[in-house]
């Protein structure tokens, strides 16, 4: 089998902020009713996590496991773990109504770090930037210019962003774009 | 009324100007009338014109909450073509572009009609095979369009940048009678010709209810006092729900926001009409030098006549990759206008289920370039109390059978 | 522009991130009814100048349906509500109602 790599192989930019494709990562949209205790069983098993709060993101040792509506998480495993992740989800789950792909392959992932990040976004996401609007661990849902993006902080330094592939180089060049040196309002306190 | 003429010109020139008479009278509304028009925009005031020329039925009065010509007609992008696919369509459009050829003779006032041409982009493969077939419509309609390549595109358009990587010109379909045309000016010609017939026109006079007796309309009550009239026409877009449910029905229309735009004039950069289907934008230049740009049609309902600026940033963006020349532009200023959406995307002339009351609605984006035939549809409609030739297929009646004219599917988007 | 709450998200969403879808609490009238009815299910649309409710997709977000109470003449969002229901909540009416004193109540009066 060919080497995977992902969208922009690594590529990295250093403006206001550092951009960085984060490389390949193991996602799994699991969608099913998230009250149901066997789904949130499954999901403990397999990332050794609970169930996030609704809009939260929740990070262990082995992943971590995003809210995305009221049906519908995103699990984040390595890489390599993404198949056998989704098998044993599904054992667990087998005969009740549930959903789990392996999504890795359609999703690039970006990672943003320095003081002005929530500024970069705001370039471009109709979304309340502020820490009181996006607080640090929850992901939002949205759009980055023209294309659908979700996003959260893990501290207010660090960003990650998860987009599309099919668009992945286009939300690089963008972010990149919108990070570049100067173009940030000054950021005081 | 003393007609405008190189003479008049001369001979006010010589008194200082100090001879020019009002282009229209302001009465005061008489207590009754043989027909009522609600609606003093273009299509209402053509209305009243035709019924008055072409029937002699003068004895109308034209009423307006606002001022005249205020609501669609002050607000549209001026666009006149007539390059439809449904043989209906054509039909009225090709008419009404055909009487907007001498409208200013007829008129004796210069509506600026600009027969400059107007071409519709073909930017994917999808839209070339579209608009090929309408041309192949259009020649049997009598329609006069071609489609031609991206070659002959830039030739009449050189700011245009047909080999874009997103949104690369393909190719076009070309109406060269089609054009553009003042937008005040037909609403203030009309009026100015109605006046002079005797027919009323009446602003700032808001219809608050509308009178039936046995199942008939009998008049209507306004801010300025009632008045009683055997035939009623109601003629606002935009507002033609809230005017329908005073008369008693419902209408399959929705009432959505449609917004425009213009630039910092410029010297002359382009003389002809394009629109640009795919990515919602339509642009030409006015004679002030302005570039009028044209976009899409919220999708909710909506009756403050406000815009949006995402609208006008989706515009913008696709517009600056056709057109990079104007990236560097500065917007003068932007606004919105209420439009009857139909879930045909046409029109509706004809009788209600008002005996006596007849409606003239529902062009969604493309009204302005429809006047002179949607007036003179609707004046021998009301006239004759039944359907004229053009409005046969427009009725209302039409929903309920199914028998659709179907111009969203044909153009891919209503303009 | 618009900005509405989107009930399951609970995060307010602007209307680039919405999908709007006409009317809501449509009355479906399907094969073996009358024409009337059928013409009214497809095409006859209430389009009042004042209160209005409207189905909404958050497309860009959990892309769940949620319903919408707005005045179309001033752009006011009354709220927003599930759409697993047949009539507007109670609260939504009542504040609607205390902003529109002369609203006439869901589905009364509004012919259009």
């Amino acid at each position: 089998m060919s080497d995977a790599v992902s969208v922009c192989n690594g590529a990295s930019f250093s403006g206001a902020v550092q951009v960085l494709d984060a490389g390949l990562c193991g996602m799994i949209t699991l969608r099913g009713d998230l009250a149901d205790e066997k789904l949130s069983a499954a999901v403990k098993a397999a990332t050794g996590m609970g169930l996030p709060k609704p809009r939260r993101i929740k990070k262990g040792k082995r992943g971590a496991v995003a809210w995305m509506s009221p049906d519908e998480l995103l699990i984040f495993v390595d890489y390599d773990l993404a198949d056998s992740t989704v098998t044993k989800i599904e054992r667990a789950l087998q005969g009740q109504y549930f959903l789990a792909v392996n999504v890795s392959d359609a999703r690039a992932t970006f990672a943003l770090q320095g003081t002005g990040v929530r500024e970069v976004i705001a370039k471009g996401a109709p979304v309340d930037m502020s820490p009181q609007g996006l607080p640090v661990g929850e992901i939002r849902r949205t759009r980055l210019g023209q294309v659908a993006a979700a996003f959260w902080l893990s501290d207010e330094e660090h960003l990650t962003l998860v987009c599309f592939r099919s668009v992945g180089s286009f939300v690089y060049d963008w972010l990149c774009n919108a990070a570049t040196e100067g173009t940030l309002p000054r950021l005081t306190g | 009324m003393r007609r405008y003429s190189a003479f008049a010109i001369a001979r006010e020139a010589a008194r200082y100007h100090t001879g020019w008479g009002r282009a229209w009278r302001n009465p005061t509304p008489k207590k009754s009338y043989d027909i009522v028009i609600i609606g003093a925009g273009g299509h209402g005031l053509a209305t009243a014109y035709y019924l008055g020329k072409n029937h002699g039925l003068k004895n109308v009065a034209v009423v307006e909450k606002g001022w005249l010509g205020g609501g669609n007609t002050g607000r549209n992008t001026t666009i006149i073509r007539s390059n439809y696919l449904q043989d209906e369509s054509a039909a009225i459009y090709e008419k009404a572009r055909s009487l907007y050829e001498s409208l200013s003779q007829d008129l004796n006032y210069n509506v600026m009609f600009s027969p400059r041409g107007v071409l519709m982009l073909a930017q994917t493969e999808h839209e070339i095979r579209g608009y090929k077939r309408t041309e192949h419509a259009n020649r049997l309609q009598g329609v006069e369009t071609r489609f031609i390549g991206p070659k002959e595109v830039k030739r009449l358009v050189p700011i245009i940048e047909i080999s874009g990587p997103r949104y690369p010109v393909l190719g076009a379909l070309w109406q060269p009678r089609g054009g553009t045309a003042r937008h005040d000016a037909v609403a203030w010609g009309y009026a100015r010709a109605c006046s002079d017939m005797g027919i009323d026109i009446i602003q700032q006079c808001e219809v608050t209810a509308i009178r039936q007796k046995n199942g008939a309309v009998s008049g209507i009550e306004t801010t300025k006092g009632e008045i009683s009239c055997n035939k009623l026409g109601l003629v606002v877009a935009g507002n033609s729900g809230v005017l329908a449910e005073m008369a008693g029905f419902r209408l399959p229309i929705e009432s959505v926001a449609l917004q425009a735009l213009v630039s910092e004039p410029i010297k002359p950069a382009i003389n002809v009409v394009v629109m640009a289907n795919t990515v919602h934008g339509y642009i030409s230049q006015s004679d002030k030098g302005e570039l009028v740009i044209g976009g899409g049609a919220d999708g909710f309902n909506n009756y403050t006549q406000r815009g949006s600026f995402h609208h006008i940033e989706e515009t913008v963006r696709a517009l600056i990759e056709t057109f990079p020349i104007i990236s560097r532009l500065k917007m003068l200023r932007q606004w919105g206008g209420i439009v009857d959406m139909t879930g045909d995307r046409s029109p509706i002339i004809g009788r209600t289920p008002l005996e006596n009351c007849f409606i003239d609605c529902g062009w969604g984006t493309g009204g302005f370039k429809a006047i002179p035939g949607s007036g003179w549809s609707m004046a021998a409609t009301m006239a004759r109390g039944e359907p004229d030739e053009f409005a046969a297929a427009f009725g209302m009646e039409r929903f309920i059978e199914g028998r659709f004219i179907d111009e969203s599917v044909a153009a891919g988007v209503a303009h | 522009m618009l900005s509405l709450h989107c009930p399951y998200c609970g995060v307010d969403v602007d209307e680039t991130d919405l999908t709007p879808g006409g009317e809501a609490h449509l009355v479906r009238s399907g094969s073996g009814s009358d024409d009337a009815d059928f013409e009214a299910y497809l095409f006859m649309r209430k389009n009042p100048r004042g209160v209005h409710f409207e189905r909404w997709r958050h497309s860009f977000g959990c892309g769940k349906w949620f319903h919408a109470a707005r005045a179309t003449d001033t752009l006011e969002v009354f709220g927003t509500y599930s759409a697993q229901t047949k009539e507007p909540p109670q609260d939504v009416q009542e504040r609607i109602r205390a902003r529109r004193p002369d609203w006439k109540g869901f589905g009364k009066g509004d012919r259009i």
